[in-house]
This record gives structure tokens, sequence and C-alpha cells, in this order.
């Protein structure tokens, strides 16, 4: 470009200036644009690639209603509403609108929150439903947004609450199913990473977008049924309250599967209010967690031992003293009286100390409790009955117990033959109960699961998993003789015999123990429990039922076992079983 | 009003039109056809912008405002109303005999003081004309179109200015005190009161300064007198800025080298202008592929229409478009240069200092380079009022183009007495001035 300007006038000085200027910028420009290029990239990015996570949806958890699974706990999606103070311009017409919409889910002070205005982010309110927040939203408030998030909520109340768990604030399972398989019920998390503009709205602009989608965690389904569930829980409290007791359990299982149907606690809690609870220990799963001395209602591991080791037969006799000695120890029947010549029958219908310390004497040399008895009985107990040791059931907190072993100075004659009537020995409802289920029903043990499988596409069926056996606990011929001998158990009482129903094959056996204070055992304070099975001819269902209270007497036989019938009459009718004959 | 023959007519040869009444026919050539070209180019590149960049604009707005009332074309087809509107605002100053243009000099000056002056009274009143932007007032609003009073003061300046220090520089008074400068001080500091204080909007003020500056330069104010106005100035300059806390703000961002701090306004605003800058590169990001005009950068089509330009068009688009600002500045300054009526030349010395700050400082602010003073890219901006009376300016400078000299006159014009021509100039203002 000539541009033909004079020499040293005042338009060269002018031109001259605006060049100076062009030269400097452009050297800005390329100091910029070129050699700080990575650098501007790296902060470009920064502010604006953003990674998100796709949250995974929670699995469902289903019970079943009969043969549906029917949702026991669903997800919800609730809404949190924050504000970028500087957007906002009237204060004062906003909070009025929230307050019309979401008066009660509005933090105390959200107005004060509004004048912040030095300020880009706040929360107003917190978990408005799905409609509370569309109402909102047509409001069209400017500056104002909405987080989703996801609550579990239970459309049958407090059912199963201690075997479901919940979720806490972070979305994580606690206690019961949530906490066991929180990995399953989470699913994956996706991931989004995108170029978003500046309200982080995902823009398709750049190369470095990742979408991975999330997997959604599964719909898991219960072998409860929430049939059983329910009315083991009611008929919980109805016996509680009879008897007296402030806290109890009910455990119902199908012996062919290892299945559990029912477990009900009482007290309990409501999932849903989780927050509330102001004693953790009422999240805990006393069947699972809380293990005791369940007492007289062990004989039937101890005689299925003698049994199947092929030392007694049920007619096998033994002279009752009330009394025996092991060693520096005495051990007493509970209910003297019965001295004389005694079956094992008679042992277990009037539950004889002294008669299952003889078959623990028989397990040995005939007359001590010696190493070889004390091995079988550990064997039996511990592996085959899988007592003192996790069951490996789909509940969080499951409490090993204590069987000891006769490896340790503790495991010595004594020790066991207190075992043989169920002292000395910490066990869960449900190691007993999945371990008389094998004695029961043919002597297989079925690894004991509260998971039927998971939902169908379809909604509506179950894609089940196969019962898994995890031995043979006692051979099939050992099984049945402790049929017919719980049977008879059972049919020696009166008032139980009284109240089964009749045309079936129910029986069971009571414990009453004396709980441990001050390292003493007391007999202020007993627990009772009640084991027993029912069906046509084979068990269908087992049922253990355990109440107690503080400073109260409370026997298996008077106070467990009227829940046990309750139930038991209750399942027979439920699961529609023919009488016999 | 007499018609006078000159040398440089002579030297150029006559053309074959019929003598105008208000121009000396016998000067006019044809126009310096390269400011159309220029200007021509740097709007297309802002249509090109606006295009670019007006989805992702209309898309936050939307968002924001949480309607459907911006479409993605919004922002292109106003720019192209603005750009058919300011093409005919320079096609009238480029038509309109520019003697008819200067006898309305002190009716521009006037409607510039009295629109700005109705604009206060509007907001104090609290008239609904009065649009409140950011806490200042500065444009009227009237429904489909709102108005800058600024701008057209800066015109009424520029004209009136240019026609008083022309008529003071041909009498030799233009270092005189009582007779030019005080009377200049007095409108500029009229102006600078109306802009600066009350519309708060020290970018304008700057602008009027500039104009002014620029004409008193090419009018051969002597270096002694400039150094005295520019002192008082700059004392002026830093009284303006203590007492305004915005603008303290904005000095102390520049001076601290705006790191990464996003607390403030500006220092947010121009880390953002430089992500973009940056970003761009060589080559540029390709148009529609901006990220920071999302929203992350403040006024990214009005004042920082730069920075996003740096990001879509890279190093190689600037210096292209910056060449294409000095290639316009330079026809101003050659226009100027050419012009022997010193009334002409000094209106082609204002453009050139209106346009040369408004680039300078705008693209300064946006590298870092200078303090952010909310000043437009003239021609590239989205905005009508700007647009209309840059081009509306360039229009004059194009007729006046018309009337150069094959040379240089400013030789003539700086050394006294030794130009025939100055003689046979001398009566021919005596003669107006008493006609």
């Amino acid at each position: 470009m000539k541009l033909e300007l004079q020499q040293g006038s005042r338009s060269r000085i002018l031109m001259g200036l605006v060049l100076v200027v062009v030269i400097i910028y452009i050297g800005r420009l390329f100091y910029l644009q070129v050699i700080r290029h990575d650098y501007y990239t790296l902060q470009a990015d920064v502010e604006q690639l953003k990674s998100r996570v796709i949250p995974a949806k929670r699995g469902l958890i289903y019970a079943m209603d009969g043969n549906t699974p029917v949702p026991l706990v669903m997800n919800q999606s609730v809404y949190t509403v924050f504000a970028d103070p500087q957007i906002i311009k009237n204060d004062a017409a906003v909070a009025k609108v929230i307050n019309e919409v979401a008066g009660g889910n509005t933090r105390s002070n959200f107005e004060s929150l509004l004048a912040k205005k030095d300020t880009r982010y706040q929360i107003l309110a917190t978990k408005l439903t799905h409609m509370q927040a569309e109402k909102l939203k047509e409001k069209n408030l400017l500056g104002i947004g909405f987080h989703e998030e996801t609550q579990r909520v239970y459309p049958e109340g407090t059912l199963a609450s201690q075997a479901l768990g919940f979720v806490n604030a972070e979305g994580n399972g606690n206690y019961g199913v949530e906490a066991a398989l929180n990995e399953r019920l989470s699913g994956i998390d996706g991931q989004l990473r995108t170029v978003t503009d500046v309200r982080d709205v995902p823009l398709t602009i750049g190369d470095q977008n990742i979408h991975i989608p999330a997997k959604d965690g599964d719909n898991i389904v219960l072998s409860i049924d929430r049939n059983v569930q329910s009315y083991a829980e009611d008929a919980l409290k109805r016996g509680l309250d009879k008897a007296g007791a402030t806290q109890g359990s009910v455990l119902v299982m199908n012996p062919n599967n290892g299945q559990v149907l029912a477990m009900a606690n009482y007290p309990t809690y409501d999932p849903a209010k989780f927050s509330e609870v102001q004693d953790a220990a009422l999240f805990n799963n006393a069947i699972i967690s809380a293990p005791y001395e369940p007492a007289s209602v062990i004989k039937t591991f101890t005689i299925a031992t003698g049994i199947d080791r092929g030392v007694i037969t049920p007619q096998s006799t033994y002279v009752n003293t009330d009394s025996i000695r092991v060693y520096d120890a005495t051990i007493r029947n509970a209910y003297p009286g019965l001295t004389g010549t005694r079956t094992m029958q008679d042992v277990l219908d009037n539950s004889l100390n002294t008669g299952t310390v003889t078959v623990a004497q028989r397990l040995g040399d005939g007359t001590n409790i010696n190493r070889q008895a004390r091995d079988t009985m550990y064997d039996y107990f511990y592996n085959r009955f899988g007592l003192g040791h996790g069951t490996g059931i789909e509940l969080a907190n499951e409490s090993a117990g204590l069987v000891i072993s006769p490896e340790q100075q503790e495991g010595n004659a004594v020790r066991y033959s207190n075992m043989t009537f169920g002292q000395g020995l910490n066990v869960t409802m449900i190691q007993v109960a999945a371990g008389f289920s094998a004695v029961v029903s043919g002597g297989n043990y079925y690894q004991p699961t509260v998971v039927a499988g998971t939902l169908g596409e379809d909604g509506k069926t179950v894609n089940g998993k196969e019962p898994r056996i995890v031995r043979q606990s006692v051979s099939a011929a050992t099984s049945e003789t402790m049929r017919t001998m719980l049977h008879n158990a059972r049919q020696s009482v009166n008032y139980m015999r009284d109240a089964d129903k009749k045309g079936y094959t129910i029986g069971g056996k009571t414990g009453t123990a004396e709980t441990l204070k001050n390292g003493a055992y007391v007999k202020s304070e007993t627990v009772g429990t009640y084991l027993g099975y029912g069906g046509k001819d084979t068990p269908e269902y087992v049922i253990m039922v355990q109440v107690a209270a503080p400073n109260r007497n409370l026997e298996g036989g008077l106070h467990a076992s009227p829940i046990f019938t309750d139930v038991s009459n209750w399942m027979i009718d439920y699961l529609s079983i023919p009488p016999k004959g | 009003m007499n018609q006078v023959r000159t040398p440089a007519f002579r030297r150029q040869g006559a053309s074959g039109e019929a003598p105008s009444k208000a121009v000396p026919s016998a000067r006019r050539h044809r126009p310096d056809m390269q400011i159309l070209l220029y200007m021509g180019l740097l709007m297309m590149l802002g249509l090109v912008v606006m295009f670019a960049i007006g989805p992702q604009r209309a898309n936050g707005l939307n968002a924001a405002m949480g309607e459907d009332y911006y479409s993605d074309t919004y922002f292109f087809v106003r720019q192209l109303i603005s750009i058919g509107v300011a093409l005919i605002g320079f096609a009238a100053m480029a038509l309109i005999p520019f003697e008819r243009i200067f006898a309305l000099r002190r009716a521009a000056l006037l409607a510039g003081i009295g629109a700005c002056l109705l604009l206060a009274f509007a907001a104090l009143i609290g008239w609904g004309i009065a649009l409140n932007t950011g806490g200042a007032v500065r444009w009227f609003d009237f429904g489909a179109i709102s108005l800058q009073p600024a701008e057209i003061l800066k015109f009424g300046i520029l004209i009136h200015l240019a026609v008083f220090l022309g008529i003071q520089a041909r009498k030799g008074k233009i270092d005189d005190w009582q007779e030019t400068l005080l009377p200049v001080g007095v409108i500029v500091a009229i102006a600078g009161l109306l802009v600066i204080v009350v519309q708060k909007d020290l970018g304008t003020g700057i602008s009027v300064l500039s104009i002014v500056l620029a004409m008193l330069v090419a009018a051969g104010l002597s270096w002694r007198k400039f150094g005295v106005i520019m002192g008082a100035i700059g004392i002026g300059g830093v009284l303006l800025i203590a007492t305004a806390p915005h603008r303290v703000d904005r000095v102390l961002t520049f001076l601290q080298g705006d790191q990464t701090s996003t607390s403030n306004a500006s220092a947010y605003h121009i880390e953002q202008a430089k992500i973009a800058i940056g970003t761009g590169g060589l080559l540029g990001v390709g148009i529609g592929n901006s990220v920071q005009a999302t929203g992350y950068l403040p006024e990214a089509i009005n004042d920082s229409v730069f920075a996003i330009m740096g990001e879509t068009f890279g190093f190689v688009g600037l210096v292209a478009t910056i060449a294409l600002f000095v290639a316009l500045l330079m026809r101003l300054l050659k226009v100027m240069d050419h012009l022997a009526d010193y009334r002409l030349k000094l209106v082609a010395a204002g453009v050139f200092g209106w346009f040369g700050v408004h680039v300078i400082l705008n693209i300064g602010a946006m590298i870092g380079i200078v303090p952010l003073t909310g000043i437009t890219l003239p021609l590239l901006s989205f905005g009508g009022t700007s647009m209309l009376f840059v081009a509306a300016a360039l229009g004059l400078v194009f007729q006046l183009s018309r009337y150069t000299t094959h040379g240089s006159v400013i030789k003539e014009a700086d050394y006294e007495g030794s130009s025939s021509r100055r003689r046979v100039r001398g009566p021919r203002y005596a003669g107006r001035r008493s006609a």
C-alpha cells in the first residue's frame, strides 16, 4: 500500500504510533496463541471439560407373593432446588413461589441464602417430590435449578425391614440385603466426559468426549414371602404380648431348598425413616447377628449325632439319676424327678440333660467325653450342622457365633457336656434352623438363602437360582428317625399336640436358656426357644421362635411354642398342604 | 461562496461534472474505494462471526430465560439489519454534500448534548425509555430499537470541532488558549461530564477524547501545548479512576496480572478472553466450534468478539483482521494527509482517532495489555448504534476522499508562508465566513 504520507508530517507520526501498537499486539498474540497455546488449551479443558458420573439405577428388591414377585423396595426421584443468587433479581418474588410450591421442604434460612449475591450456588429446598419439582419448573424462575436424586421407598412399610436394611445418604446399602448385595444392587455407574457450556450443558464440540452408559443394578427377588413374613411378624407380636416378652424373633424356612420364607424380629424400625432411629441396635437382624445359647433345642443335634454314629437308637436306655458327674462338674436336669431307666425318646420328650451327656459319653469310650467323642461332636456340630460359623446367607452383619473346638483347652469334656444341651456355645438362629432343616429333611444341608433370584425381563417372573446342597449332614435314615422322635416329643406335650392341626406331621424341640450375667448362669432371666417343623409326611417348613425379655423367665414350651403353633397352623393353610389319609 | 481554483485542481484536471453549488466541483474525483472495501470486509467478517456463534449465544440466553425467544440466526439477522442501516448511514454521509453537513454542526452537537440530557432526565424520573444495564444508564430503549445518545454526541463533536478547529488552524490560532483550546476544553468537559460521570461510560469518554486529540494533533497543535493537555488529561484520568470503584477494580486487575482469580468480574473477563484467544492456536478451532462463546466469556458477541474470533480463526485470522483494521486506518491517514482544507482534514483525523482508539483499546483489553474499558470493536461487535455511527463517520471521510490532492499538503501547512496555495486559500475562508 503506497500511502505517500509526507516525510516528518503528523500523519506519519500517527501512522508510526499505529504500527508500533500493532507490532506489539501481534507479538502478544503470537505469544498467547502459538507459544502459550498448550497452556491455554489446558486452562480451557479444566474449565470446559467436565466428567460426570451417569448414576446407575439401584436395583429394586422384591418379595414373593406366592409365586409372583412383588416390590418391597422401590426407587423414587426426589429433587433438590438450588439457586444462583447472582442471577436472581427479585428475591422476594422467588421466595414466595418456592414457599407456595415447596413450603415444607425449604431450608429454614433460604431467603437469606438468596441474598448472598457474592455466591453462585445455594441449596434452597430438598426432597421435593416429582410433582412439586414439575410445578416449580413450570414457573420458569430465572436462576433456579434442580438436582434429581433417588431415594428408597417401601410400599410394604416396615415389612422385613431388618432383612432389607436401608440405603444411606451416600447411596450405600447398610445392613441386610442392601448391604450384602450392595454391589449387585448398585450396578455400575456410567461416565460422561464432555465439553459443556457455562451452565454445564453438554456440547457436541470437541474430540475428547466419552460416553459410557450406566449398567443398572439387578432387581433382586427375595425368597421371603410377603404373606408369610407378614403373618410371622403379626404372630410374633401377638405371642410376645401374650407372654409379656419384649423381644423375639421368628424364622421360617423351607427345609427342602434352604430358602428363608420369613425372618421377623421385634422390635424393628421403619426403613423409610432410618435416619430417625435412635438406637442403632434396631438395625440388627437378631436372627443372623445375635448369637445366643439356645439351650435344649441343641439336644436335637446331639441325639442326631448319636443316632448317625450308631451309638444310640431312640429306644436305647440309660439310668437317669438326675445328675451326672463329668470330671469336676456335676450336670443336673432342669426338671428333676424322672429317675430310673429312660429311653432316648424320653430324653428328647423331657429334655433330660443327663441323657444327652450320656450320648456324648457313648460317642467316646462310654463313660468319658474323651477326645474322640469331642472330635465327633465338633465334626457334627461345626462342620455338618454348620453351627459356630457364618452360613453365608445374603445378609450383612452375620455373626459367626462360637463353637469351641476340642483343639483348644477350653474345648474340654465339661464344655462338651454342656454343649450337648445347648450351653457353652454361641449360635445364631439361622445356623440352628439351617442345621435343623438338614436333620429333618433327609440329611441334606442346603445353603440357607434369602434370595430366590433376579427379576425377569417381564417384571413378573423370577430368574431363579438352583438350591445348593452344601453337604450331607446325616444319613437319610437318621433324618427319618429324628423326624419321628421330634414328632413324638411334640406329641408328648398335651397343649402342643392339641393345638396342632390334625393330619399333619409336626415335631419340634423346646429350649429354655439361662442367661449369663457377670459370668454366671442365672435362673431369673431365661430365653425361650422353640424349633420345629411341619408337613404332611415330610417337612414343608421349619420354624424357629425365640422370645426374651429382661428379668423374665420365658420358656420354650410355654412362651415360644404357641407362636410356633400359630405360624405352623397358618402355614399349612397357606401352603395348602393336604392332610394325611 | 467564492469558488476558488486551487493548484491541486489544476494538477488533477477538471472533471466533467457540473459544478455544485456547495462544493468546489473542480476538485472532485473518484473517492477512495479502499475505504469502502475494508469496511465491507470487516462487516462481512462480523457477519461470519455472528453466524458462527449466534446459535451458542441463542442457546445460552434461551436456557437462562427458559424460553425459545432467540432463534439460531437471531444475532446474524440482527447484525445483517445493523449493517443495512449502517450502509444507509454511510451512503447518506457519502452523498450529502459535506458543506450541508457542516452547516448542521451546531445542531448535531446540541442534539448530542440534548439526547444525553434527556437520557439522564429519563433515568432520574424513572421513565421507561431509559434502559438500565448493570447500574448504568447509557441507552434509550424504544422497544424494537435502542439507541446510545453518546454516539450522537460523539458525531456532533466530530463535525463541530473539525470545522471549528479547521477555521482556527487556518487562522493560525490553533495554539491560542483563549480562542481555541478553552472553547474546545469546555465542549470536551461537557461531553465528559455527560458520558463519563453521568453515564459512567469511560469507554465513550476516551473515544471522545481521542477524536479531539487526533484533530488537535492533525491541526498542528504545538507539542508543548499537547504535552500540557495530556498532563491535564492524565490528572483528570487518575481522579476519574479513583472516584469509581469499578474502574479501580479494572485497573487493579490489570496491574495484578489477572492470573487465575475469578473472584472479580474484570479478572474473570480478561482471563476468559485470554483462554479464548490462547485456545485458538495458529489456525483456530473453526467456525461453530467456539466453546468460550457458550457463556464462559462475557459479552462474547459485543465487546469480546475479538477474543471469540481468536478462538475461532486463530493467530492467522486475527493477524488478518488486524491487517484490515490497519489498512482502513492507513486510508484514513492518507485521506487526512492529502486534504488541503483543514476542516476536511480534521474530520478525517477525528474519524481516525475515533476508529483507532476503539480498535486499540478493545483488542488491547482482550489480550491483557490495556485495562478493560468496555469499548466496542468497530464494525465487528454486535450492536446497531455503534455500527451506524462508525459507518456514517467513514461515509463522511469517503466523501471527503474525493477532494484529496495528489500530493501531501501537510508540508505546506506546516511550513507557513512558503506555499502559494496557502495564500489562495486564505480569502476563501474569509469570504465564506462573511457570507
